[in-house]
């Protein structure tokens, strides 16, 4: 019995749902009217799980990561976020922006310790967790640079490693590719994914980029115009040895794209 | 580091850049050199009348003069410490200031009609109210520098804090950072540049401030100096006091280049 209990709690374990939203509404308020943001959203994110959200812009998918990440508080519904309702003081979130949001005056080094320094968790052992990241991901011999010395994929991998130096649990992702040109991004992408993948993170990923999202993603959620609402979710069964890039060479990532192409254009026409 | 070969065009480039950069300072110096030269001629022959002019040679007898009586010392010492006292007061007093409005929204908030009609108001009019509460003397002289200068220095660097990047401060935040972590390691090093040009701003104005001061109130001082020669006549006294103003206030001016050169070269 006890040997099954054990089993049963680690199955448990995998199976953990990092993420559960339930009924998720949210109402922005201002002094001439009411905006209904977000309709309903109910959606799981299990550990390791790559999950990427899409879906017209100014629909609202920002907002979700800000409501899981805590900065923002729902109207109505619940966000657990491994059981407990998400709170900035001790956030299991990491948060990687559109923007790299480096600090220019400090050297990289100095800005992959940033994190660590607001949360006063800056000793030795998680410095050098934080160096041998940035050792690994190939950001040595720039640790004593500035960001204006780096080119735009190499700052975003910078903040990667900032988010990462916090042992987060799950990954925040809002847009992180978009301010970048093509090929890095394609580039980049294969390197986070790899990444994620390494550390075994659990990580949500914002875009407006259909193939970018199909390119990482386990899941899919596609939202509707605003209010969002969920649309479809999409399951993906790609090969796990595929590279996003790779990924997005294959027949499937092509009729899944004029799928969820499709979705979003009905919803465009909302408008 | 090691030491790098340029191509010939560099060095030309280098020799031009250098030139130019030379070529200016002697006409900076040429300049200054031919105003004295023909300021001394026409007032020896005449020209201009020495009287009203006063002229270079009797400026550099004149701060001989007031040198020997120990006075030059004496007038600067006072207009100096007038000057760095109502700096230092109202830049700290302006930069706490301007750390609790930022602080706190509602304070700005209520603030705000205050400080714009404080900082339209011209500072000189409240000149017999100074005297009548701080008397005629320093005290006066240093409350009306502060004045002027308190005002300008709390909007400039307000300014400078709320309009810290938001997406650094929603970084912050999504860590979990306080308000003082916000300011410390965020709001206060990105406002630095701003904060320097804003000391710079203050030199001129305490200048402003303590002169002001010295013309309404004092019995010494630069200011004073200024004020007696005029209603004298003596205007090689006027003009001897306009001179140490000059160089006075451009140390002044250069001390806080230098800093700022100091605290370029540390935060990068």
């Amino acid at each position: 019995m006890p040997m099954q209990l054990t089993q049963a709690l680690q199955a448990n374990f995998i199976n953990m749902n990092i993420v559960s939203l339930k009924n998720l509404t949210l109402t922005y308020q201002s002094l001439d009217s009411e905006l209904l943001a977000l309709d309903d959203i109910s959606f799981d994110v299990k550990k390791e799980e790559f999950v990427s959200i899409v879906g017209p812009s100014g629909c609202g998918k920002t907002t979700i990561l800000s409501l899981i990440s805590g900065l923002n508080k729902p109207t109505s519904g619940s966000i657990k976020i491994m059981d407990k309702t998400p709170n900035l003081k001790d956030s299991v979130c990491g948060y990687m922006f559109q923007k790299d949001n480096l600090l220019p005056w400090r050297t990289i080094e100095k800005n992959i310790f940033f994190g660590l320094e607001i949360k006063k968790n800056l000793n030795k052992e998680r410095k050098d967790y934080a160096l041998t990241l940035a050792e690994k991901y190939g950001l040595k011999e720039f640790l004593k640079k500035h960001p204006n010395e780096l080119s735009g994929g190499m700052r975003q991998r910078v903040a990667l490693i900032r988010t990462l130096a916090l042992k987060p649990e799950l990954l925040l992702l809002d847009e992180p590719f978009s301010a970048l040109d093509y090929q890095t991004r394609l580039e980049l992408s294969d390197h986070i994914y790899e990444i994620i993948k390494k550390e075994h993170k659990t990580a949500i990923l914002v875009t407006h980029d259909i193939q970018e999202a199909i390119s990482m993603s386990d899941k899919i959620i596609v939202l509707s115009a605003r209010p969002a609402k969920i649309k479809a979710i999409h399951t993906l069964d790609f090969d796990a040895n595929l590279t996003p890039f790779e990924r997005r060479k294959t027949d499937k990532a092509k009729e899944l794209f004029d799928t969820i192409w499709q979705e979003i254009q009905n919803e465009k026409d909302k408008i | 580091m090691k030491k790098i070969k340029f191509s010939k065009a560099h060095y030309d480039f280098l020799r031009v850049y250098n030139t130019k950069k030379i070529v200016v300072l002697v006409s900076q110096i040429s300049i200054l050199i031919c105003l004295i030269l023909a300021w001394e001629l026409l007032t020896k022959y005449e020209i201009i009348s020495s009287f009203f002019f006063s002229s270079p040679s009797q400026i550099v007898k004149t701060v001989g003069e007031l040198w020997k009586s120990g006075e030059l010392i004496y007038h600067s010492g006072i207009t100096l410490s007038e000057t760095l006292i109502g700096f230092a007061i109202a830049t700290g007093v302006g930069f706490l200031v301007a750390f609790m409005l930022w602080y706190s929204d509602f304070l700005r908030r209520v603030s705000e009609p205050y400080l714009v009609v404080l900082n339209s108001l011209p500072k000189i009019a409240l000149g017999p109210i100074i005297i009548i509460w701080f008397g005629a003397g320093s005290k006066a002289i240093i409350f009306m520098c502060i004045l002027i200068v308190v005002i300008v220095t709390i909007l400039n660097i307000l300014n400078s804090f709320t309009n810290c990047d938001k997406q650094l401060i929603a970084l912050a935040m999504s860590l979990g950072a306080n308000k003082f972590q916000i300011f410390f390691k965020l709001v206060l090093p990105s406002s630095l540049k701003d904060i320097v040009s804003t000391l710079k701003v203050n030199v001129g104005l305490s200048w402003i401030g303590a002169i002001m001061g010295e013309y309404l109130v004092s019995r010494a001082g630069l200011g004073y100096l200024l004020i007696y020669g005029g209603q004298v006549f003596n205007l090689n006294l006027v003009m001897t006091a306009t001179v140490v103003l000059c160089v006075l206030a451009s140390f002044m001016y250069f001390a806080v280049a230098l800093f700022e050169k100091i605290m370029k070269k540390h935060f990068n």
